[in-house]
């Protein structure tokens, strides 16, 4: 629109360069139509068809051919002079680099042609156009990619939090049932304590995959989530286990992890050998800056008053000294505590 | 006797703590499926303890238990969950629950747990201790000139003995205190919990000129 105004004034301001004045105005007002026209029909985007975009090319290539016929040959400026602009620029926009750099090449051509003589100006003037028309156009294609990869993000960002959502939904009732059938199966004993037992285990299963889908490693730098790890060993473990962790990720580097949930399986070990499979451990995993603890109790009779030492003399202490290879082969230490309360590993880990 | 009211937006679950509850000896006098209902029907209620599911379709447990605790602070929360959510739950305890459970406990653990937090005593989850525990930690290991309580090392050390599944008696007899000390200590932990979130929620306000009431 600027530019038609701009078109029109210029056109009107220098009339007395043309030779035929009539034949003039009749190009300048069938380009202003043209203006209106074809910013109505570019405004929708079903009606924005190559068709349309040759035609409004076309249509500044006839302006600028009939120049020296309306005007002297040896005219200065053109017709539509900057109007070529609009032209091209919805070239560049829809066909990109390329669409651009025919278009200005051909609004180029068109206009040094005609010429009966090219002064600098003019040379500056098309240079700019064949310079502009495919950075314009290239722009455009970097801002169009970049909205659909922003698009494509965003849908995929919502498209997974709502898979997440919806699995809630759908563990949380199943979550329910399994609770349900436990806590009947309990109340009713005989072949349906059985099942019940069987739903429990089920349920600790699925929360400690829902508690660990939570925590989702963000595996910054090779590094893992311990207490996730933690989790999925426990609800793998033949012993009952009941995990607690601080809530969140805690990151260690992989071999750590590895290490230290091996230490822990064969805490594990342990408690199924000495207390036997009736029994319930509890493994809790806490973080600082600078270490990981990690305690495993049971809920056995505990280790008797020199035991251990008894045992060592007779060198049958395997697993314990496994258990404290593992960690000390980390720089950590692991203490034994035992008690009416049952036996308690503290696995301490520095975090170099 | 207790006067209770249930919130759970599945019947079945409902019906059947509703069931538990009464045969135990005591009153449940409202039930709600929803936030909304439970708001609603709270106030002439006036249950002692509210057992709430914290998975509701209207994804309200936490503001429900804050609303509730605001309307009535002699009102107890006991949080029944069935996946454990943790954040949910952390903040829940955040917002003034005192007690906790798996739906999976059985339902003597429920009733036991029902009692226990209408005289005021708090009931843990090996989970919920651990996380707790983080908590604190996240706030030892934060700003220095945070103006909240930390633990005592008596209270860490229970924390941690109730996170790796000890009952307060084992506790007890393990550290050689009485049973109740180590319900005072443990009760002492959620205090502090609750008390460091009115501060950073306080902050929080002057920070962002909510106090300013000259505008």
């Amino acid at each position: 629109m600027v530019v038609t105004v701009n078109m029109v004034g210029l056109n009107a301001y220098r009339r007395d360069n043309f030779e035929h004045p009539d034949l003039g105005l009749a190009v300048v007002v069938a380009l202003a139509a043209w203006t209106v026209a074809a910013t109505w029909l570019y405004r929708d985007r079903a009606r924005r068809t190559a068709v349309l975009l040759v035609a409004d090319l076309a249509i500044v290539l006839a302006a600028l051919v009939v120049t020296p016929w309306v005007k002297s040959p040896d005219f200065n400026a053109t017709i539509p002079g900057f109007y070529v602009m609009g032209a091209f620029f919805a070239w560049a926009i829809h066909w990109h680099w390329r669409g651009g750099l025919v278009a200005s090449a051909l609004i180029a051509a068109f206009d040094l042609l005609p010429r009966s003589e090219v002064d600098q100006g003019n040379y500056g003037n098309t240079f700019l156009i064949l310079i502009g028309g495919p950075i314009v156009g290239f722009m455009c294609e970097s801002l169009q990619r970049m909205a659909r990869e922003r698009d494509a993000a965003e849908r995929a960002a919502a498209a997974a939090e709502e898979r997440t959502r919806l699995a809630r939904a759908v563990h949380d009732g199943v979550l329910q049932v399994l609770a349900m059938v436990q806590r009947r199966g309990a109340a009713d004993g005989g072949e349906w304590a059985e099942l019940g037992r069987l739903a429990g285990e089920q349920e600790r299963g699925l929360r400690s995959l829902i508690r660990q889908q939570d925590t989702v490693p963000t595996g910054a730098g090779g590094r893992v989530d311990l207490a996730g790890a933690l989790e999925a060993m426990a609800t793998a473990h033949p012993v009952r286990v009941e995990v607690a962790t601080p809530g969140g990720a805690v990151l260690v580097e992989a071999h750590v992890a590895s290490e230290v949930v091996a230490a822990v399986s064969a805490c594990l070990d342990n408690v199924l050998a000495h207390v036997g499979p009736g029994a319930t451990a509890w493994v809790l995993a806490q973080s600082a800056p600078d270490e990981v603890t990690v305690s495993v109790r049971d809920d056995g009779p505990g280790i008797g008053e020199g035991r251990l030492d008894e045992a060592a003399a007779q060198g049958r202490l395997g697993v314990a000294s496994s258990i404290r290879g593992r960690v000390e082969e980390l720089g950590g230490t692991a203490r034994l505590e035992s008690g009416s309360w049952g036996t308690e590993w503290e696995l301490v880990v520095p975090l170099a | 006797m207790v006067r209770v009211m249930v919130v759970d937006d599945h019947p079945m679950w409902r019906d059947a703590v509703e069931r538990d509850l009464q045969a135990a000896g005591h009153e449940v006098v409202a039930v709600a499926s929803n936030g909304r209902e439970a708001m609603a029907r709270f106030p002439a209620a006036a249950p002692q303890v509210v057992v709430l599911d914290l998975q509701l379709p209207d994804h309200s447990g936490v503001q429900v238990t804050s609303m509730m605790l605001e309307h009535d602070p002699t009102a107890r929360v006991l949080i029944l969950s069935a996946s454990g959510e943790q954040t949910d739950v952390l903040d829940a305890i955040k917002a003034g629950a005192t007690g906790y459970l798996v739906k999976s406990a059985s339902s003597a653990e429920l009733i036991d747990a029902v009692t226990r937090v209408a005289d005021g005593d708090t009931v843990f989850t090996p989970g919920l201790a651990g996380l707790v525990l983080g908590e604190f930690r996240r706030i030892a290991d934060g700003p220095a000139d945070d103006p909240v309580d930390q633990l005592t090392e008596r209270e860490t050390e229970i924390l941690k003995m109730v996170a790796t599944g000890m009952s307060y008696k084992q506790i007890a007899a393990r550290l050689v205190l009485s049973h109740r000390t180590v319900q005072n200590h443990v009760q002492n932990t959620l205090r502090k919990l609750q008390m460091n979130n009115r501060v950073q929620l306080t902050r929080w306000a002057i920070e962002h000129g909510l106090d300013d009431t000259r505008e």
